[in-house]
């Protein structure tokens, strides 16, 4: 039982009505008893219920000649934690919580006054009047909000100003451990320091919900991928008190799109052979065509006709070359050869090779290497073709766009331990159809002018390298190719070489 | 009676001189374009007697593209061949990749790399022997 509060006892009528008398008063407080939406009691001192209102009967049961215990708890024992007894020593009224059980045998809780009842003004208290409410939706309320709270399908947390958790529901503390008391950064993703774009840090700042995609690190070392939004926890109605981040696994769906790559790119090989083949089949074609030309030439002594053929002969015979080179880089499953370079000149060195060819078609191709980053162990040869092949395909997207002002450019940095080569360019960009098949396949847009390989090798070198390789492009918006190496692999890789 | 004219769409500019050269060589008038965005409107300017048409392009397909002059009344009838490296002549069901059944199939599908008398000989079944025909035909 926990006393509550002091409740006012002095009610007051006014009898200023010509008609009002002791009667009328009279059946207005009987009224008033038996119709005021509370269960009303009056014990005597041994715990006797001596009247009571309709409510009270509907609710515990017949009450005549039953102590207060039995009605009330269907007890045979006065409770140990009595309110009525206090009211009857102190004469103080007194207001407690209690859990109790009604006529049908549900349990109940209920708030309960009890009022202190003089028959003599200044003799004893002889009766308590116990007026009590359930609470009992109140209380399934609040229970449906923690079974809510705790079972919702989400992580949610609150969070306090500190960025440390306040609150965890059962989902969280499953999937990343027992945190409260710890910061939201280290809980969600091990980090010593806020995350960068936090959107509870903006939250915190306006008030207003946030969304974004985030990687955490569960309990035991796993990946989880959520989908995260922030709400404010208003102080008063100008400051955000905490913030309540309720997030959304999508670790199961992340997965269920990397089965779906792996499953296209195994699609795939069956069409890099038919690619292949159609390549192939091209060249013969250029081939044939060159004979054709330079034998018609020859039986009419048509010198333009021998040279067309030549010419045709020639370049597909190169296109078989370069075919067979990019073929065979691809194919090739070896380590690369790790040596420590600086990646700045590997870039340079790219800018240097191009420069002319770029500006001949009015190309502008640019470099930004960060000083700051320190050699790292690559394959010069490897990179070197990555470069090559990204700053070309840059090159040729800038000519398709057919605008003025292109350009290429090369950025070499360094983002929290992972080495970074970008090629970017605004050229003629890439739509959603192609970014999809652009690793996969032989795939060309260039007609004559390509084999589909190079992306193909650029990617597998980067892998070799334990990077990856991420394309950002809009059709017609020029696109971006961004190699990424971790530091750590490099160097684990370099080691493994070595030995 | 003037040469028949013959379009070539590919976007391969060595296969487009090949065709063109064998087509000349048998008297008829050829055009060759790789750009099959601008292909429909010389479609529509020249009113060809033939189009050979490649499968694997950049911007759209040949069968795509088929398609499209089959639902254009100008070109419905004009006889279409379909060079390419993709298909296999004997084995290629145009039904896989054409559902519409208001759409027949094309002429004559030819693998690449052609050869240059069954190629000729198609070419005359289609649109007939040119009566220019003077040069290179050796029967």
């Amino acid at each position: 039982m926990v006393k509550i509060h002091q409740p006012r006892t002095e009610i007051k009528i006014k009898p200023d009505v010509k008609t009002y008398s002791a009667k009328t008063e009279n059946i207005i407080f009987r009224e008033m008893f038996q119709q005021i939406p509370y269960n009303i009691a009056v014990i005597d001192r041994d715990y006797n219920i001596v009247e009571a209102n309709s409510n009270f009967k509907d609710y515990f049961g017949s009450w005549q000649n039953k102590k207060c215990y039995t009605v009330y708890k269907k007890i045979n024992e006065p409770c140990k934690d009595c309110p009525t007894k206090e009211v009857f020593k102190k004469g103080d009224p007194v207001v407690a919580d209690a859990v109790g059980i009604d006529q049908y045998g549900r349990k109940t809780h209920y708030v309960a006054h009890v009022l202190p009842i003089k028959i003599k003004r200044d003799g004893e208290v002889e009766y308590a009047m116990e007026m009590t409410r359930t609470v009992t939706e109140t209380d399934r309320w609040q229970q449906e909000y923690q079974i809510l709270f705790d079972r919702v399908p989400c992580y949610i947390t609150v969070i306090g100003e500190d960025y440390r958790i306040v609150r965890a529901n059962e989902a969280f503390r499953e999937n990343f451990g027992d945190v409260l008391g710890h910061h939201c950064y280290k809980v969600y993703k091990r980090r010593n320091t806020k995350c960068r774009n936090c959107p509870a840090e903006k939250t915190f700042k306006d008030g207003k919900v946030h969304q974004s995609g985030q990687q955490g690190i569960g309990k035991k070392g796993q990946k989880i991928h959520y989908a995260v939004s922030t709400s404010a926890l208003m102080r008063g109605s100008d400051s955000v008190a905490h913030v309540i981040e309720i997030s959304n696994d999508i670790t199961a769906m992340k997965k269920l799109e990397e089965k779906v790559i792996d499953a296209e790119r195994l699609g795939a090989v069956g069409q890099t052979v038919a690619g292949l083949a159609h390549s192939i089949k091209n060249i013969l074609m250029g081939l044939e065509g060159g004979k054709y030309i330079v034998s018609l030439g020859l039986n009419k002594n048509d010198k333009e006709k021998i040279n067309q053929g030549w010419e045709m002969l020639e370049r597909n015979f190169d296109k078989t070359t370069s075919l067979v080179k990019d073929f065979l880089s691809f194919s090739k499953g070896r380590l690369p050869e790790l040596k420590m370079l600086n990646p700045g000149s590997l870039a340079l060195e790219i800018v240097d090779l191009y420069k002319a060819i770029a500006a001949q078609s009015g190309i502008e191709l640019k470099s930004e290497i960060d000083k700051n980053v320190k050699a790292a162990p690559l394959d010069p040869a490897g990179i070197h073709t990555c470069l090559t092949n990204l700053v070309s395909n840059a090159i040729d997207a800038c000519i398709m766009g057919k605008q003025k002002g292109t350009e290429v450019l090369i950025t070499v940095s360094e983002i929290r331990d992972k080495l970074i080569f970008e090629v970017k360019d605004n050229g003629s960009g890439i739509d959603y159809e192609i970014k999809k098949k652009i690793f996969t396949t032989f795939f060309t847009t260039k007609g004559g002018g390509g084999t589909g390989l190079g992306l193909l090798t650029t990617r597998k070198i980067v892998q070799e390298h334990g990077g990856k390789i991420l394309i950002s492009s809009k059709k017609g918006k020029g696109a971006k190719f961004t190699m990424e190496f971790p530091r750590k692999r490099l160097m684990a890789l370099y080691k493994e070489c070595k030995v | 009676m003037s040469s028949k004219k013959i379009l070539i769409i590919d976007d391969e500019p060595d296969v487009a001189a090949y065709l063109s050269a064998v087509l000349e060589a048998n008297g008829y008038k050829s055009y060759a374009t790789s750009d099959i965005k601008t292909a429909m409107e010389q479609v529509m300017n020249l009113h060809p007697d033939l189009i050979c048409l490649d499968i694997v392009m950049p911007d759209e397909t040949g069968i795509s593209f088929y398609s499209r002059l089959r639902q254009n009344n100008e070109s419905k009838t004009t006889p279409v061949i379909i060079v390419s490296g993709i298909i296999d002549s004997e084995k290629f069901d145009f039904r896989t990749y054409v559902k519409d059944d208001s759409i027949p199939p094309p002429e004559c599908f030819m693998e690449k790399p052609i050869d240059v008398d069954v190629y000729i000989q198609k070419v005359r079944e289609l649109i007939g022997k040119n009566s220019s025909t003077e040069n290179g035909d050796k029967n």
